[in-house]
């Protein structure tokens, strides 16, 4: 895992020190909440229904034992005793004072982590594949290039006012769970017939109000040029991205009103200025300084299959269930890829208490190489298990209630925080998330039914991703009362695309219902092995149409 | 800021942040800003509404609380409760957590 | 802009030897700026001036247009220009910031770059980062503070057109 040097310490120190001089200011009333709020967004601080909201920055997702330990101290000490795990792989607290912030921030800096960039628009928090270094067929560790582009993006004077929010997503893997597709930069590591690495890009994906899979702007950047190619595109969208509107305002909007083609030419004819200074040609020498602190972990020389492992699956049923759903295969003969479900039948998705924190912290320590990561379907993996430890670490799981065996099932729902706790929403989405979780309860259902994602929004900023959910729920408002629309078809991966809505909204009541008038409809008309979303694709949308509004 | 008060609303109350700590609070008949919706003034028609709202901004209001904006409210019997659910959620705790916010509080005093 | 400001150059309050000329008036025999609109329209005739001539960039259409001026339309008469001044409409609009890129980095423009408008105190730093060397700011603004926020960030992670490299560079010297 990275490491901060001096630079970084000092930098994000200084920022500390910074926030700490704005909210006294604040406070003493030398600064207006106008001048103040985009300084605490920049910090990554809402103002929510209840209270403040802090969001902490998960660079692509990974986390240290002692940095998630310090997620379970800071929920303890700041905030009510839990986190909450974001689909941009990042940790929200509900509850801090903002008198307190400064406090919690310098905290965090000692484990290196910060909530610079969180908010407002400016390129937020790089993500990437949750199995990055762990699984079979990787081009390139996608984290080196993610921390590279971190630190270029950290305080990047050109581009921290924007016209909206810029998110960028890596993946080094042909399979995308990154869904890298569906933000304003994509970046795939690719490997050319010369065997060079280099990076195909995406430009102008998005959810929202209006979501775009995003165009491919390049086939194939090389190494040392990405960082010109990337300022490039930042520089067209900053000087040519619309500001009257700010529905308007992100680059899929810009992408869309161009023209693919015209857009390929502004950004190539900004690159090839800036390129030829060589101003952003990263050094090897650090390139490599960077790429050795992701080197991989010394793993054992391990034979492909575990006795003990076998024996234990045979011994223990709920453990095999275990193992078959959220087990995954890694890319070195005798371990495995753990994930942990956070969507307990009935809990709330993407929750976790101190407690929970810890325990999770404790076994990366022990057994995972001190590795912990974050996906955006908000989740977490321990990304290196020895096949003999599996049962282990299955019962300290268990033992905290993170062993449910729901990996892409139905009720392995992504949920915004909805109006429970968010000052945008339109609807709840927790307590659907949990209704449906509880209506599909029967874990021999949910494999009978296969891999299914539903993904729920509690407003159009679609932060639950309900348009790429094999089946979407979107609340909406109308006069004070909660609705809800369905969805289906999308999709967040390699083939990538948005759902197609049903038709009328469904109420609180009948939501749920409806939901299940949706499987069922599958599972009458599937063919062997044939999932959801191919289901989906084979008939369209008509069938499921007729059973949901049928009188 | 959206609207929280429908155009027909004819009761009103004022609601805000803490900027300590971000607590949901109300505006009182006292001038004061409460933790509790039953402490919130209640105002009867739009003319009261606005002087409320106009209550609600002394010079210094920004010392104490951002964003105070006026909420619809339906008369309960002899209590008022308020309209929408998000100003119910506000007035109660996520509805996910019963042992958190202010629902969690009055469970705790009685 | 005929809004009261102060300017702060190169670190230090001074005087504005500088006036903004609107598009009609006559032009002053001294150091004046004026709109984008009267430079193309009036080029010619503003080459065979004495005095010193700055423009202002607006950064947004003014409701006019979508996205206000082109940074690459004073390419042609960078020669005649001894001050760039970049109007931010409001502190959300950083659109100038790429301009102000754009002009040190690309047209090699030396002479004084200041911004005008609304500018928020953590953006000076920023802005400086981008090539800005002069500032209009409000008057209650004190040099302190000024100097004080210019120096909240000790170091900065990658180049632009000041000259401080870059963390990802600077390890390796």
């Amino acid at each position: 895992m990275y490491r901060y040097d001096e630079f970084d310490h000092q930098l994000v120190g200084d920022r500390v020190k910074q926030f700490r001089g704005q909210v006294e200011r604040r406070v003493s009333g030398e600064l207006t909440e106008d001048a103040f709020k985009p300084l605490r967004l920049m910090n990554g601080v809402y103002l929510q229904l209840h209270a403040y909201m802090l969001r902490v920055a998960i660079p692509y997702g990974t986390l240290s034992s002692k940095q998630l330990r310090m997620q379970a101290h800071i929920a303890r000490k700041y905030d009510r005793g839990y986190g909450h795990f974001t689909t941009r792989q990042n940790i929200q607290f509900n509850w801090p004072a903002l008198d307190k912030i400064p406090d919690l921030l310098e905290e965090l800096a000692t484990v290196e982590m910060h909530a610079i960039q969180t908010s407002g628009n400016c390129i937020r928090n790089v993500t990437s594949d949750q199995y990055a270094a762990a699984i079979d067929g990787e081009v390139e560790d996608p984290r080196i290039i993610s921390e590279i582009i971190r630190q270029w993006s950290t305080f990047h004077p050109e581009f921290t006012y924007l016209p909206r929010k810029f998110k960028i997503a890596v993946t080094g893997h042909d399979n995308d769970r990154a869904a890298i597709k569906l933000h304003d930069i994509g970046i795939v590591i690719k490997q050319n017939e010369l065997g060079d690495v280099g990076y195909e890009i995406h430009v102008g994906g998005g959810q929202g109000r209006t979501p775009f899979i995003a165009k491919k702007m390049a086939d194939f950047v090389p190494k040392a040029q990405l960082l010109a190619y990337l300022e490039a595109v930042m520089r067209v969208y900053n000087m040519l991205g619309r500001r009257d509107n700010s529905y308007k305002a992100r680059i899929k909007i810009m992408v869309h009103e161009t023209g693919e083609v015209e857009m390929r030419r502004l950004i190539e004819a900004e690159f090839a200025k800036i390129d030829a200074s060589q101003m952003l040609a990263v050094p090897q020498a650090e390139i490599d300084r960077i790429s050795a602190y992701f080197a991989s972990p010394e793993f054992e020389t391990l034979p492909a299959t575990s006795p003990a492992l076998d024996a234990a699956k045979t011994q223990d049923a709920d453990f095999a269930r275990w193992v078959r759903a959220n087990v995954v295969a890694h890319k070195q003969d005798g371990y495995a890829i753990v994930n942990i479900s956070l969507k307990p039948i009935g809990g709330v998705p993407g929750d976790a208490t101190d407690v929970q924190m810890e325990a999770v912290a404790d076994l990366a320590e022990r057994y995972s190489f001190d590795e912990i990561r974050v996906t955006h379907e908000q989740n977490l993996v321990l990304p290196h298990i020895r096949l003999d430890d599996l049962k282990t670490v299955y019962d300290a799981l268990n033992a905290h209630e993170l062993a449910t065996a729901n990996l892409g099932l139905i009720s392995d729902t992504i949920a915004c925080p909805g109006l429970d706790y968010c000052n945008l929403a339109n609807a709840r989405s927790i307590p659907l998330a949990q209704e449906i979780s509880e209506r599909f309860a029967d874990l021999d259902r949910q494999y009978d039914i296969g891999e299914l994602k539903i993904k729920i929004s509690g407003c159009i900023n679609a932060c639950g991703h309900h348009h790429v959910g094999h089946i979407g729920i979107l609340g909406v408002d109308k006069k004070g009362t909660e609705f809800y629309q369905i969805s289906l078809g999308g999709s967040a991966d390699e083939n990538a695309s948005i759902g197609t809505i049903t038709g009328r909204a469904f109420t609180e009541e009948t939501i749920v219902d409806a939901i299940e008038t949706v499987v069922t409809t599958y599972t009458d008309m599937r063919q062997t092995d044939e999932r959801f979303i191919d289901t989906f694709r084979r008939v369209g949308l008509d069938p499921f149409k007729e059973r949901l509004y049928a009188e | 800021m959206a609207q929280h008060s429908s155009k027909g609303a004819r009761f009103q109350a004022v609601t805000a942040n803490r900027l300590s700590d971000g607590e949901v609070v109300y505006l009182t008949a006292d001038n004061q800003w409460a933790e509790t919706f039953p402490a919130a003034d209640i105002a009867d028609g739009p003319e009261a509404g606005d002087a409320l709202m106009a209550r609600a901004l002394p010079a210094d209001f920004e010392l104490h609380v951002l964003e105070p904006y006026l909420f619809e409210v339906l008369q309960d019997g002899t209590d008022y409760k308020p309209a929408s659910v998000r100003e119910i959620i506000r007035a109660a705790g996520p509805t996910v957590r019963l042992d958190l916010g202010k629902q969690a509080d009055a469970k705790r005093e009685s | 802009m005929p809004n009261e400001y102060q300017l702060m150059k190169d670190g230090a309050l001074c005087q504005d030897e500088w006036t903004y000329s609107d598009d009609e008036t006559a032009l002053p025999d001294a150091p004046t700026i004026i709109s984008l609109t009267r430079l193309k329209a009036e080029a010619e005739s503003l080459r065979a001036r004495n005095a010193k001539l700055g423009v202002q960039l607006l950064a947004d259409g003014n409701g006019k247009t979508k996205l206000g001026e082109d940074v690459a339309e004073l390419e042609p008469y960078l020669d005649m220009l001894s001050l760039v001044s970049i109007a931010f409409p409001t502190y959300r609009n950083g659109r100038g910031f790429s301009a102000a890129r754009v002009l040190r980095e690309q047209f090699n423009f030396e002479g004084e770059l200041r911004a005008s408008g609304e500018v928020l105190h953590d953006q000076w730093a920023m802005m400086r980062r981008c090539g800005i060397t002069a500032f209009e700011l409000a008057p209650s603004v004190s040099l302190e503070t000024f100097t004080a926020a210019m120096g909240e960030l000790s170091n900065a992670y990658q180049p632009a057109a000041d000259d401080q490299r870059g963390a990802l560079w600077q390890r390796h010297k």
